[in-house]
């Protein structure tokens, strides 16, 4: 009996030995001591190396959006700031200049290219391996991110051409003949208002290449369509975004337009005292815009303004001769109480953003 | 070279024994004796430790070999207290609400140190406390140890069972993802299928029409707090009441139709010491035990999908595989599935020990004398499982049927 003991405690502390040993195994760690060796070897003063020195082996993070978002791709990627690591391979790269107008304590990582940003291993970080996974976005996949915020309207005509080109596709093969979009289209496939939320990129990569390849017994045709067509049709497929995925770009889209509230509380009395130029929140001055507000918020999912738009709610062209500005205002606040037993959803906005938006109605006249 | 003897004598055989050195000492002030050596010792070392002395200071030969018990009840114990030492880990980490528990639990899976092989254990071991309270279930009956002295037992082990199936169920939304999400709410709405008082009960399970906020914070209290301390307090009772209704059942204990049912059952084989040979079996169980969940929790990963979205439904929404047989019935009628059924079984069990009282095939497994018995509890175990089997592995979109192999029609 205590040789049987003996056995199964030696198994049990084998089996506890592996469990340290998988705890142990991190891969981060490499990326951040291979780092820290470079960046000593690359300094140049000694204060520089001092600080190199002193930098600790820890997981990162960034904490946005009032800390309910944490990104902790910095874990890997130690050098996006850091300017000589230009020519490095990832993840130990500079990231481009774009960051001076994105700034990443404000944007994070993911917003833009996609993955799971609590993860801090390659394979779940980058949505490898698994079907449920989000997958990174590289290259042209970008742009579906760069619309979900920008429009069409203020983006250089280079930085949609693929989405604006997906759109044309949808309309050259007549996807709207079955599918439908925004309440426009057939019945025959399912609806493609909300798919960007529903579908990674992979999946419409592989379900627009071959329907039948993804959903067995799929009736949907095999388009001839050649490799940048179907990303081009991906990514526009990308930027169909459900409700939650929208009010998920909101706190992005506040536009930013003074950098930091100065410390000095006259100052900023007198700030206060312009109208309609700055806005406090989490300590930066901000002012959204309406227009933008109304995409992102999926307002047009069921409003029509001008030909754009969804049939579920009346049309907003004209809405500006309906009802005047505090009617709108109240309405964005509480449906329920202009329009008791409505269709009109509470859409937890802040004052800001519904004063925006109230703006950009009552303008409409 | 070490001497691995002589380190042994030192350190612990001399202890043992008594030597007035510190390691002696110290483990004397803590068993308060040294190492029972003679049989009069071995009783004592039972009585006097607060461990121990749930057991007999004796048992009977055949209550240690395996095929008695396969030692499913201690198994479940082991179980439980796994569930409770992981439990405790988890809860560092958990935040019961529904913008942070997500959140949360991919943290455990990402970064907490041990934090992935913590919540597989839980949700391993989870799921084989269900099945192992089932198979000592079957164990009792099948052997008939559940008839006269230990009816009650009976009846505090049906406690158990419903008790181990909420624990399971409360747990199962708390990762707040689809999976989580849409099982708590196909299991919540077969409770609703009840006559008069269902919708209400549905109601205050939730704390409200739907799963949301207040549901996951209800759920987590009974998780964590209500349900197992009330599981606790049913567990010793029923280990205490195992001792007082004469430990295991014992073929002794059988009357031929006709005889005086008030003798003595006269027991001829042969004992022996709870201390050592008891306590090291308990001890293997628990080695053998701990040392495959872990090695399963390193291997599989318990499922987690994408964060809960009440707006979109998965399909088909399946309920935690232990109640698919009811939801499977569900499909087939909603009263049957969801009242009739469960009914049924409980007043079954409930009833089961009170009216099988005959002292026949006690401590025998699948006696001929219970013929009847035997089939009808062996026909209900298969119906449940078929059931079961159905509903995991036959049901796609729209609970229609499909065959494993077959692929599920529409996107999914």
């Amino acid at each position: 009996m205590e040789k049987w003991l003996g056995a199964f405690g030696l198994l049990l502390t084998l089996v506890l030995g592996w469990t340290m040993w998988d705890a142990s195994q991190q891969e981060w760690k490499r990326y951040q001591v291979a780092y820290y060796a470079e960046a000593v070897r690359l300094a140049q003063k000694g204060t520089q190396r001092d600080w190199a020195r002193n930098l600790r082996i820890e997981i990162r993070q960034l904490q946005l959006n009032g800390d309910a978002t944490v990104e902790r791709c910095v874990t890997c990627h130690l050098a996006y700031d850091n300017p000589g690591f230009k020519d490095f391979p990832e993840p130990l790269r500079t990231h481009s200049s774009i960051l001076e107008s994105h700034p990443v304590q404000r944007f994070g990582c993911v917003a833009c290219h996609g993955g799971e940003g609590r993860a801090v291993t390659t394979l779940e970080a980058h949505g490898q391996g698994h079907i449920t996974a989000k997958p990174l976005l590289t290259g042209k996949y970008m742009q579906a991110t760069c619309y979900n915020c920008h429009g069409a309207k203020t983006l250089p005509p280079a930085g949609t051409s693929s989405v604006v080109r997906g759109r044309q596709l949808v309309n050259r093969y007549m996807c709207l003949a079955c599918h439908k979009i925004d309440g426009e289209g057939g019945e025959e496939g399912p609806d493609l208002s909300t798919v960007g939320s529903h579908r990674s990129w992979v999946w419409l990569y592989a379900h627009t290449l071959r329907p039948q390849g993804v959903v067995p017994g799929s009736t949907m045709p095999v388009f001839l369509l050649n490799r940048d067509e179907i990303r081009d049709i991906t990514i526009y497929l990308m930027t169909l975004l459900d409700s939650r995925g929208r009010l998920r770009y909101l706190p992005l889209l506040a536009k930013r337009v003074a950098k930091e509230l100065p410390e000095d509380k006259g100052d900023a009395a007198e700030e206060k005292g312009k109208p309609g130029q700055r806005k406090i929140e989490n300590g930066f001055a901000f002012e959204y815009d309406g227009e933008a507000l109304f995409v992102g918020a999926g307002c047009r999912l069921c409003h029509t303004i001008d030909i754009e738009g969804g049939e579920v709610g009346p049309s907003l062209t004209y809405i500006g001769l309906k009802r005047d500005s505090e009617n709108l205002e109240k309405l964005l606040k509480d449906p329920e109480e202009i329009l008791p037993g409505g269709k009109m959803p509470q859409l937890y906005l802040n004052d800001l953003q519904i004063k925006a938006l109230v703006q950009y109605l009552s303008a409409r006249r | 070279m070490i001497d691995i003897r002589s380190l042994y004598e030192k350190f612990v055989r001399a202890p043992m024994q008594g030597a007035k050195v510190m390691p002696g000492l110290f483990y004397r002030s803590v068993f308060r004796s040294t190492y029972p050596g003679t049989v009069r010792q071995q009783l004592a070392a039972v009585v006097n430790n607060l461990v121990l002395h749930v057991h007999p200071t004796r048992v009977y030969n055949r209550s240690i070999k395996a095929k008695t018990t396969f030692g499913l009840g201690l198994i479940c114990l082991y179980l439980f207290i796994i569930e409770w030492i992981t439990g405790v880990y988890l809860m560092f980490y958990y935040e019961p609400s529904t913008g942070a528990a997500y959140g949360r639990i991919l943290d455990l899976n990402y970064t907490i140190m041990f934090g992935r092989v913590m919540r597989n254990l839980h949700r391993w071991a989870a799921e084989a406390m269900v099945v192992a309270v089932g198979l000592h279930m079957c164990r009792v009956f099948y052997t008939g140890a559940y008839k006269p002295p230990r009816e009650f037992n009976w009846v505090l082990g049906v406690i158990l069972l419903v008790l181990t199936l909420a624990l399971s169920f409360t747990g199962y939304l708390l990762p707040w993802d689809q999976l989580s999400f849409w099982a708590v709410t196909v299991g919540t709405s077969i409770v609703s299928y009840a006559p008069v008082l269902g919708p209400n009960l549905r109601f205050v399970l939730l704390g409200g029409d739907s799963v949301g906020s207040d549901a996951l914070l209800r759920f987590y209290t009974l998780h964590v707090i209500a349900v197992p301390c009330v599981a606790a307090l049913f567990i010793n009772y029923h280990i205490w009441r195992v001792i007082k209704d004469g430990g295991l059942a014992h073929p002794s204990e059988n009357r031929a139709p006709g005889s005086d049912a008030s003798a003595q059952p006269q027991r001829t084989d042969s004992v022996v010491t709870t201390f050592p040979q008891v306590v090291y079996i308990e001890l293997l169980v628990f080695l053998a035990l701990t040392a495959a969940l872990m090695a399963v929790s390193l291997l599989f990963n318990a499922p987690l999908e994408e964060e809960a979205n009440p707006l979109t439904p998965s399909n088909p929404s399946k309920a935690p595989w232990y109640f698919l047989g009811l939801q499977e019935l569900v499909g087939y009628s909603a009263f049957w599935g969801g009242v009739g059924v469960p009914t049924i079984l409980m007043v079954y069990l409930l009833v089961l020990p009170y009216v099988d009282r005959r002292p026949v095939g006690i401590g025998i497994w699948f006696a001929r004398e219970r013929t009847f018995a035997i089939t009808l509890w062996t026909l209900i175990l298969i119906g449940i499982i078929v059931t079961i089997v159905l509903g995991v592995y036959f049901r796609g979109p729209n609970w229609n049927f499909y065959w494993p192999w077959e692929n599920w029609p529409g996107p999914h």
